[in-house]
């Protein structure tokens, strides 16, 4: 997801001026004049001053070309660096109903047939995976994983 | 002498050992796998080292990133793709030594020469660190604030990118920093109601983020690397010793150029293998030999980036504040397990910290033994295929999350900061700087507003000191250098143009 400089950095400028807005409006301590306000905006100016300057293009020659994504698919073969994020924010809402073993099967399945693994890999290690896993995390560190509805064999 | 036979007894406790060991091959392995770089390799041990006695812990962190920063060697010499960004440096001219047929000396002086860099990079650390130590018992809060802000701004120096954009993700990771109630007031800050956030942003969540989670990612929209053709190894430390005499100042110069860049706070074993081969290059008798297949900089420059990973710890045990990435992450295994840095570890923790020197002694050579076992086992671990690899690490992504605090929503910051530091890497903007503003952030806040309080608002008791204005002026040097050469190369395009 390549952007040009201009738009992140007037992101980086609008958000160090939140940041600097934001900070401002926190109350004082009393006694002292300097309280939780003082860092935040300090960031916030920095941010706003580095936003502008990358917007203008300031120090861009400074930098490495970056190596480009695959051309031969489209623009929108690019969402699929969505999978991974999206993966965890399902593991963070269904492994509490699903039990760890059932939502790590299907994240590994998942994240496997995207990146291009036949049914015979993704499958042994939709199971193989998190039977290990929670051998190692739960069994031995004893980390307290979901049971849901299916919970582990031992 | 009795905190000697302490720290010896610490280390050989069988958990040690077993962490050791297991770290070892662990990194070994991860290391070697293309895009899996020695920090992410060290991200994702950290849950792991919550359930582990602290020297255990800190032995897992020591052995495996040295591991790994020497395992990224073999696939950038036998596939011209570094296994971490550290082998980047000279993984052309290792793989035009592959093509020479020379593959053994080759893997074998990345090999050497990094055990050897990494056992002098360590009696660095014994050397330097408890003479720094005296030194910074007598540091106020002006001297911290300056250190602390003086790593950040190298951290910005040495990136490859533009200064600008690593100083703007320097301060985006000052601002994560500050969300919570760990400020001057316990104010709640930017945390927009959310009562998972009033704690903060956990360093943990934020590294498997940004180094892990962004690799998956890239990983979806990149061609897979080309496979591995079936070979067999002949001797691996055949000619070392050969080498060795031979290019015994390119290999001192190297570890010496290591040890300065590792201490240096910020810069890691990336940017000491980069500076040394760029050295070794210029200074050589035989420089037009370079990128052809010529082992000389393979020396230089893998003892280099061994050497920076133990002088790292300079800095990380003595201030709190991480040579590198790894050492950030050090850090955070450091407070975990209640080894706080400061000088006053090496007076009233010192056989954890002779302990400390024996594992990096031992990991280093234990790496011989192992990494001739993982050379010779590579053709196998590099054909995995990259769907099988992958998976499983996001699956290790969200289970260590969640075993940090046992807390989904850290599983759900792992997910956010994973896209932060996809987005940040594809338009140029440093991830590492962001990692260092996030764990030094709390530091650089508590010394600034004490340092405020104390001087009632005036600025001048921060360079009033010799030792805080000495340290000032460096920083503001480091502030400003990029406006200088920016300055420089546009008056020298001018006046090319005219």
């Amino acid at each position: 997801m390549q952007l040009s400089d201009r738009i992140t950095g007037l992101f980086l400028a609008g958000l160090g001026l939140a940041a600097a807005w934001g900070g401002s409006r926190l109350p004082a301590v009393p006694g002292q004049d300097v309280g939780p306000a003082a860092f935040p905006m300090l960031i916030g100016g920095g941010l706003i001053l580095c936003g502008v300057m990358i917007a203008f293009g300031i120090g861009h020659s400074f930098e490495v070309p970056e190596e480009a994504e695959d051309e031969r698919h489209s623009s929108a073969y690019g969402l699929r660096a969505l999978l991974p994020p999206g993966l965890l924010l399902f593991y963070a809402l269904a492994v509490d109903h699903l039990g760890f073993m059932l939502t790590a099967a299907f994240i590994v399945a998942s994240a496997a047939l995207a990146l291009g693994a036949k049914p015979k890999l993704a499958v042994p290690l939709a199971i193989g995976a998190p039977i290990f896993v929670h051998a190692v995390f739960a069994k031995l560190l004893r980390v307290p994983l979901a049971d849901g509805i299916l919970p582990a064999f031992w | 002498m009795n905190d000697m036979i302490e720290a010896v007894r610490l280390v050989l406790a069988w958990d040690v050992l077993i962490a050791i060991m297991a770290s070892a091959v662990y990194g070994l392995v991860v290391g070697s796998l293309p895009g899996l770089s020695a920090t992410m390799a060290t991200a994702l041990l950290v849950p792991v080292t919550f359930y582990l006695s602290p020297i255990a812990a800190i032995a897992t962190i020591i052995t495996a990133s040295a591991m790994a920063i020497f395992s990224g060697d073999i696939p950038g010499c036998l596939l011209r793709i570094p296994g971490t960004p550290a082998s980047a440096a000279y993984t052309d001219e290792a793989y035009a030594m592959t093509r020479k047929g020379q593959a053994e000396l080759a893997l074998g002086a990345g090999l050497w020469f990094s055990a050897i860099g990494g056992i002098v990079g360590t009696i660095s650390l014994v050397v330097m660190a408890p003479m720094l130590a005296e030194m910074a018992l007598s540091f106020s809060t002006y001297e911290y604030f300056w250190l602390a802000f003086l790593g950040l701004m190298c951290a910005t120096l040495v990136a490859r990118s533009s200064p600008i954009k690593a100083i703007a993700s320097m301060l985006l990771g000052l601002l994560f920093a500050c969300i919570g109630m760990e400020n001057p007031a316990g104010t709640p800050r930017f945390v927009f109601g959310v009562t998972n956030l009033l704690g903060g942003i956990e360093p943990i969540p934020a590294l498997v983020g940004v180094f892990a989670v962004s690799e998956v990612m890239r990983a979806m929209v990149t061609a897979a690397p080309p496979k591995l053709p079936d070979r067999k190894f002949g001797s691996i430390l055949k000619g070392q010793w050969g080498l060795t005499k031979k290019y015994q100042w390119q290999m001192w110069r190297g570890n010496i150029v290591g040890i300065i860049i590792g201490v240096l706070p910020g810069a890691g074993a990336d940017m000491a293998a980069w500076v040394s081969y760029a050295m070794s290059k210029k200074w050589s008798k035989e420089p037009e030999k370079f990128g052809t297949g010529h082992v000389e900089g393979l020396v230089e420059a893998g003892a280099s980036n061994n050497a920076s990973l133990a002088s790292g710890w300079v800095p990380a045990l003595l201030f709190g504040i991480p040579g590198d990435t790894i050492t950030a992450i050090a850090i955070g295994v450091l407070y975990m397990k209640g080894l706080n840095p400061g000088p006053t570890l090496f007076t009233e923790r010192a056989s954890s910290m002779y302990a400390l020197y024996i594992i990096f002694v031992l990991a280093n050579i234990i790496m011989i033994p192992l990494g001739i076992a993982m050379i010779r086992l590579a053709s196998r671990i590099l054909r995995a295929p990259r769907s099988s690899v992958m998976p499983v690490i996001i699956l290790l992504c969200a289970v260590g999350a969640f075993a940090t605090g046992a807390n989904l929503f850290s599983v759900f910051l792992v997910g956010v900061f994973g896209c932060v530091g996809y987005v940040m890497e594809r338009n140029g903007y440093p991830v590492a700087a962001l990692v260092l503003g996030i764990v030094m952030g709390s530091m650089v806040e508590q010394n600034f507003i004490t340092s405020l309080i104390k001087s009632d608002g005036n600025p001048l008791p921060f360079i009033e000191r010799p030792v805080s204005a000495v340290l000032a002026s460096l920083t503001l040097g480091a502030l400003l250098w990029p406006a200088g050469v920016w300055v420089f190369n546009r008056m020298q395009r001018r006046r090319a143009a005219a």
